[in-house]
């Protein structure tokens, strides 16, 4: 789906190649979650993905981006839309401005695009059904919170029913349970299909939901693997990655010879439990 | 906090249900019959036979008065005051008083501007406390205006008040750090620059950001573009359309044959 080949960019009037040699391989319909420190490139790879690097983002671009077989060059920006949607992080900026109402706000897109105004009525609701936002049909966007207005923003790109979806920290302005609800569309947006690449520092949340975890650092891939191997590797924490609470008290634990040192490391609660349930029955077997 | 920086007033009326641009028109053929108009008094005809009927007819006449007599009654009375007092020209002196002798004509002139002002104020006021703009820009978009004119008009009317919060929000913040915004006009003016620079290139960073969100959302695409309101344009409409067209003509006939 996604073919990203020797990937490198340079934003105008910059020297610093802020993504170096990218090669990433994504299929259809599968979940990859983007980690790294600030700085490492991974707003940049969501826009070379989305097609805005290089036709919003102008300065250097070399390799090839793919994705459904057409090279991002040799596209448009209002055309490669429709296939990669993008959806970020401040949710306020994600506000077209020009509509009085979210219904409105929502279908501005399929306006745009010239879908059918009954087609479009029916999508709209959908789309706000799947995000949970039907009762904030009439309200004005502004007036919504930020969590709210980042449900907006999501439901305003799932509309457009993109076959990719490329989502950059998109639940950051959210509390755990808009977060929740957010991952849990995302979650339903990649079982029915989409391939989704989704940017996020909530490592018990990938670890959870995500096919594969992709390292970045310094605009280089780091690790590229199944969550379990990459979010618990020993590499990370010392470039400044951040590990998940449940594999540092695994880690501390492995310490004082609480965990022992052939099991794997946990990322998530669950995981956590489980390890540390198991190494409480060793133990009292060996007493 | 005000929302949105609109005139806008939701009501069911007859005037509300006519297209926009027909209103458009309406407001249109009123500016330029008062100002084409040979006679004296054709501007205050439209105001009482035109305007102020039809304010009743969009049932907004309440907010229409209230604008009109703290905008537009101080305006257009100074503009009367100061031509008639001060406009050189005619003979027929009324009075002659220190510096001020006003005569027949200046009278004639400055109640002539007066009125033509009022009637190009007050129409575009009975337009928007009656037309919702983003119904005016769908519709005009849809005759041919360019995507891109219609958004800068519309988004500036709503994204006005949140940078006046931001800037509320950013003076609070830097008083909170000790910045003193009360005092002498220097201190004042002073107090600014701590405020200039977030507002700004906050600012500058907000609308890269939206023009991205906007073309992720297809805003240049070349399709053509399909409308979520259904703006209803009647035969109605379309004869009040053309008679302002005549209207205006016969007024602008009028002015060449007199």
């Amino acid at each position: 789906m996604i073919n990203l080949q020797n990937v490198s960019y340079k934003y105008p009037l910059t020297d610093k190649q802020v993504l170096k040699d990218i090669n990433l391989q994504v299929q259809p319909g599968e979940f990859v979650a983007v980690i790294g420190p600030n700085g490492a490139g991974k707003s940049t790879l969501c826009y070379a993905i989305s097609g805005f690097i290089p036709h919003f983002f102008k300065g250097e671009l070399s390799g090839s981006v793919q994705v459904a077989g057409v090279e991002s060059r040799q596209s448009t920006l209002s055309e490669w839309v429709l296939t990669v949607g993008l959806a970020f992080q401040n949710p306020f900026n994600q506000i077209s401005g020009a509509k009085y109402t979210v219904f409105e706000e929502i279908a501005f897109g399929l306006e745009n695009i010239g879908v059918p105004r009954d087609e479009m009525i029916t999508r709209v609701e959908q789309a706000m059904a799947m995000t949970g936002i039907t009762a904030l049909a009439q309200r004005s966007p502004f007036s919504l919170s930020g969590g709210q207005q980042q449900r907006v923003a999501l439901t305003s790109i799932l509309v457009m029913q993109p076959q990719v979806l490329v989502l950059d920290e998109p639940t950051s302005q959210l509390d755990p349970i808009g977060a929740r609800e957010v991952f849990g569309v995302i979650r339903a947006m990649s079982h029915s299909g989409m391939t989704v690449i989704l940017v996020e520092h909530k490592v018990e949340w990938i670890a959870s939901f995500a096919d594969r975890v992709v390292a970045l650092h310094e605009g280089s891939i780091l690790l590229d693997g199944r969550p379990d191997d990459v979010l618990t590797s020993p590499f990370l924490e010392a470039r400044g990655f951040g590990l998940s609470r449940y594999t540092q008290a695994a880690r501390a634990a492995a310490l004082d010879g609480l965990w022992s040192p052939g099991r794997r490391l946990p990322v998530t609660l669950e995981q956590a439990v489980d390890g540390f349930s198991l190494e409480a029955r060793r133990d009292a077997d060996s007493h | 906090m005000q929302e949105r920086l609109s005139l806008y007033i939701q009501r069911d009326s007859w005037l509300h249900a006519l297209n926009p641009l027909t209103k458009l028109s309406l407001t249109f053929a009123f500016i330029l019959v008062g100002f084409l108009s040979p006679w004296y008094w054709t501007a205050l005809v439209l105001v009482f036979a035109g305007i102020l009927p039809l304010s009743f007819f969009g049932r907004v006449q309440r907010e229409y008065f209230w604008t009109a007599l703290r905008l537009l009654v101080p305006v257009a009375g100074f503009i009367f005051i100061m031509q008639a007092l001060f406009l050189p020209v005619g003979t027929q002196e009324l009075f002659r008083w220190l510096i001020f002798h006003p005569t027949r004509e200046s009278l004639a002139q400055g109640f002539l501007t007066a009125t033509r002002i009022f009637v190009m104020v007050s129409s575009f006021i009975l337009f928007l406390l009656t037309t919702h703009p983003s119904e005016m820009m769908s519709d005009l978009t849809r005759r041919g205006l360019p995507g891109q004119f219609a958004y800068v008009i519309v988004s500036t009317l709503q994204i006005i008040p949140q940078m006046q919060a931001k800037a509320q929000t950013i003076i609070a913040a830097q008083r909170s750090r000790g910045l003193d915004t009360e005092g002498s006009y220097f201190k004042r003016i002073g107090a600014l620059v701590p405020l200039v620079g977030p507002l700004v290139f906050g600012s500058l960073v907000e609308v890269e950001e939206r023009a991205i969100a906007i073309e992720a959302r297809g805003f240049t695409s070349t399709r053509q573009k399909t409308f979520l309101r259904e703006i209803k344009d009647s035969p109605i409409d379309r004869t009040i359309r053309i008679s302002l067209v005549g209207l205006v003509l016969l007024t602008l006939l009028a002015k060449l044959w007199r």
